[in-house]
């Protein structure tokens, strides 16, 4: 190296550790410039993102697995800004798949993409097909016009889809109204939906994920939303639904409602109400639920219920001993209770009785002086025994107490128990008057009705379990009284009967209270009834609202419950009495 | 003196030789710090190639559990009483009535009461990782459990 280079290297060695050294110093000086936390939050920003793991929503089946709410994919269209080409060709073409506002989705796919704006929501819950046309178009378009050079050559591009799961209900409007629905933000409203939303929600967890993949962490696991599944059995529930459309037809009637109940257990294996709704268009509610009309009758709707309220009289006087069976009674065809005279839905006098001819012709002057006959206090205890006035506990949202009204309220008078006594005064749900007469056809003891036969939380099946609610009469008079009405059906050869199995059961017809008094014109006609009376398997509850063709429960309410007890013994395998008994026999 | 001058002489090194050393040091130096740099760029690019399938795996995870769902419904929706109730009506099926039945008394038959959907009895916690401490503990980690719990097992059983 000749003396003459040797300042040559050195001073390009000066030169390159001066701008190493420059580099380092500005290394430094933006690290520790106030600049430096918007440099560092901006990196920060593309470093990942929080994502929220959302559990899919646990399903809904009936007793035998078949599956009433489910889940399926939905997308979430939205358009990435800096490579939107042409946003009125997005929203022509929004507007055409998904019906979405043109002016807009126009509005959204026009604006300037910045550092606030990077995506546009356009439209959500588009369909596995619509996404599919979107799809097609696009690449029509990039096929027809993609080598154009023309500034405003229609096109698709920027649209991005974001799956996601939403509500699907592959039975739609069958047990509609025991179901509920979920709305698009995900809570449920009505029914099981909204008596379990949390967990059949699950628990959604928000993480942060980084983009990074040396910085990839393991998602945590986020469970399922808990499954449910019913006591509703779907043939059942499609079958009764079926009769009861048909009841209101011919009866004319207004709406109507039938629950069938094992007695034994609570177990509600149908409850059809109207109207319903098909549960895929629950936007639609607003439409079919008009004027305060609730979603489920059966629970949400109070009213008198006539006559079939007979049988919680008769069996707490049976309890209680004032009456027996033979017990002998004069109908003269009015009597006198708190200074109101009660008479016969006939206005007629039936001369003398027993009990069993009290219930058989539903005598009101009979049945209010077996409530004089047990006395004020008690009558109204064995009532709230049978839980008439308290919520059931049914596990469905919506439930009504129903009102009895006690001594010593105020808007209580002595005469209401003569009209208490057949079912005027007092409002009460079909669900209730369900739980009130198991305990009559379960032997005294009154189980609470159930919906949900178990639930399916993280691989755990737990069953639920029948839940006595109190026993509010005793065996015998339960035994007595179904005995009774079983009879009390035979002898007056009801339409109710059904051939090879003996039933218990009670018509009832109420008049209807208004702002002037009660309307005879229009009623409320209803039928209680349960079998097979030596092992009652079903307890079935009619309830017709206004009916036009006859106003009497015996006329347009018993020939439903046969109708539903005919196929009832079919689809729930229960042979006829005798092949019944031949069976116990041999076994 | 010269004696002296002579054996320093003689056992000086050429500079020419002292230059390859210097260099050859350098090259070494070069050498290991390359060797460490390709290692670690080996490692890390292994390393983000496996991130980058995990969070591959993750996507796909989300696309089946949501693919299941929409088989589930879909089987719903074939399966629907409505549904089948058309197929049976074609078929030539239709509703049985109480007369039409004939009643088989079974010994030892019970009826069904309901029916069992849960698939997996075994207890899990919510939340708890699935991946065994082999693929998630560090060196540092697995010698200090070494050291300071020798009686710990070598290797944790895959739970199942």
């Amino acid at each position: 190296m000749t003396s003459e280079n040797t300042w040559r290297y050195t001073t390009l060695g000066l030169l390159l550790t001066a701008f190493a050294l420059f580099i380092v110093v500005q290394i430094l000086r933006i690290q520790l410039s106030p600049q430096a936390e918007v440099f560092r939050n901006r990196g920060e920003i593309y470093s990942g993102s929080w994502r929220t793991l959302v559990p899919a929503r646990g399903q809904i089946y009936d007793r035998w697995g078949h599956q009433l709410a489910g889940n399926t994919t939905v997308y979430e269209v939205g358009v990435e800004l800096t490579y939107v080409q042409n946003p009125s060709t997005i929203a022509l073409a929004l507007n055409a798949v998904t019906g979405s506002e043109y002016d807009k989705v126009f509005a959204l796919a026009s604006q300037e993409p910045s550092d606030e704006a990077v995506y546009a929501r356009l439209a959500d819950f588009v369909t596995e097909e619509q996404k599919a046309k979107l799809e097609q178009l696009a690449a029509e378009m990039q096929t027809a016009y993609g080598r154009s050079k023309e500034k405003e050559r229609p096109s698709l591009a920027g649209l991005r889809y974001i799956p996601h799961l939403q509500r699907s209900y592959p039975e739609k409007d069958l047990a509609s109204n025991i179901l509920g629905f979920v709305n698009r933000e995900g809570k449920g409203f009505f029914g099981i939906e909204e008596q379990f939303n949390d967990e059949l929600a699950g628990d959604p967890q928000t993480v942060w994920v980084p983009a990074d993949p040396n910085r990839v962490e393991e998602l945590p696991e986020v469970p399922d939303g808990a499954s449910l599944i019913l006591t509703i059995d779907r043939a059942v529930q499609a079958e009764i639904e079926g009769i009861l459309d048909q009841a209101i037809d011919e009866s004319g009637s207004e709406a109507g409602t039938i629950v069938v109940m094992d007695p034994s257990n609570g177990e509600i294996l149908a409850m059809a109400t109207t109207p319903r709704l098909d549960l895929n268009e629950f936007w639609r509610y607003g439409e079919i639920f008009v004027d305060s009309t609730p979603f489920n009758r059966a629970v949400s709707k109070i009213y008198e219920p006539g006559s079939v309220f007979k049988v919680l009289t008769m069996a707490s006087a049976l309890d209680n001993g004032s009456v027996k069976p033979d017990t002998p009674f004069l109908d003269t065809g009015a009597i006198e209770v708190g200074g109101t005279v009660i008479i016969n839905w006939n206005s007629g006098a039936w001369g003398p009785q027993d009990m069993l001819g009290c219930l058989q012709h539903s005598l009101n002057v009979c049945l209010a002086w077996v409530a004089t006959q047990l006395g004020t206090n008690d009558f109204y205890n064995y009532l709230q025994g049978f839980g008439i006035g308290h919520l059931t506990g049914v596990d469905l949202a919506g439930e009504n107490p129903g009102r009895l009204k006690l001594p010593g309220d105020s808007d209580w008078y002595e005469a209401d128990l003569g009209t208490n006594s057949f079912g005027q005064g007092v409002a009460v749900t079909p669900v209730q008057m369900v739980m009130a007469v198991s305990a009559i056809a379960n032997e005294g003891k009154m189980v609470v009705p159930r919906i949900v036969l178990s639930m399916i939380d993280q691989g755990h099946q737990y069953n639920t379990s029948t839940q006595v609610a109190g026993m509010p009469i005793t065996q015998e008079s339960a035994q007595t009284l179904t005995n009774m009405l079983a009879t009390s059906l035979e002898v007056e050869s009801s339409v109710a009967l059904i051939e090879g199995y003996r039933v218990a059961g009670k018509t009832g017809t109420a008049e209807i209270p208004t702002p002037f008094g009660y309307t005879s014109s229009q009623t409320h006609a209803s039928f209680v009834g349960w079998g097979p009376v030596d092992d009652p398997q079903f307890l079935v509850y009619i309830w017709l609202e206004k009916p036009s063709v006859s106003p009497w429960g015996s006329v347009v309410a018993a020939p439903v419950f046969k109708q539903v007890v005919e196929r009832l013994v079919v689809l729930l395998n229960i042979p006829p009495d005798d092949v019944r008994q031949r069976m116990m026999d041999s076994n | 003196m010269n004696r002296v001058q002579y054996l320093t002489q003689a056992y000086h090194q050429a500079p020419w030789r002292k230059q390859l050393q210097y260099i050859g040091l350098f090259l070494m130096g070069l050498i290991l710090v390359a060797l460490v740099a390709g290692i670690y760029l080996s490692v890390t690019a292994r390393a983000a190639t496996v991130g980058r399938d995990i969070q591959k795996m993750h996507d796909e995870i989300e696309i089946t559990e949501r693919e299941i769902e929409d088989l589930k419904t879909e089987l719903a929706l074939i399966t629907s009483n409505r549904k089948m109730e058309e197929r049976a009506g074609q078929l030539g099926f239709h509703p049985v009535s109480a007369e039409e039945l004939a009643y088989v008394d079974l010994p030892g038959f019970t009826k069904p009461n309901q029916v069992t959907l849960a698939l997996s009895p075994s207890p899990r916690v919510a939340g708890a990782s699935v991946l065994s401490p082999e693929y998630t503990q560090s060196l540092f980690e697995w010698l200090r459990e070494r050291v300071f719990e020798p009686a710990a097992p070598l290797m944790i059983e895959g739970l199942p």
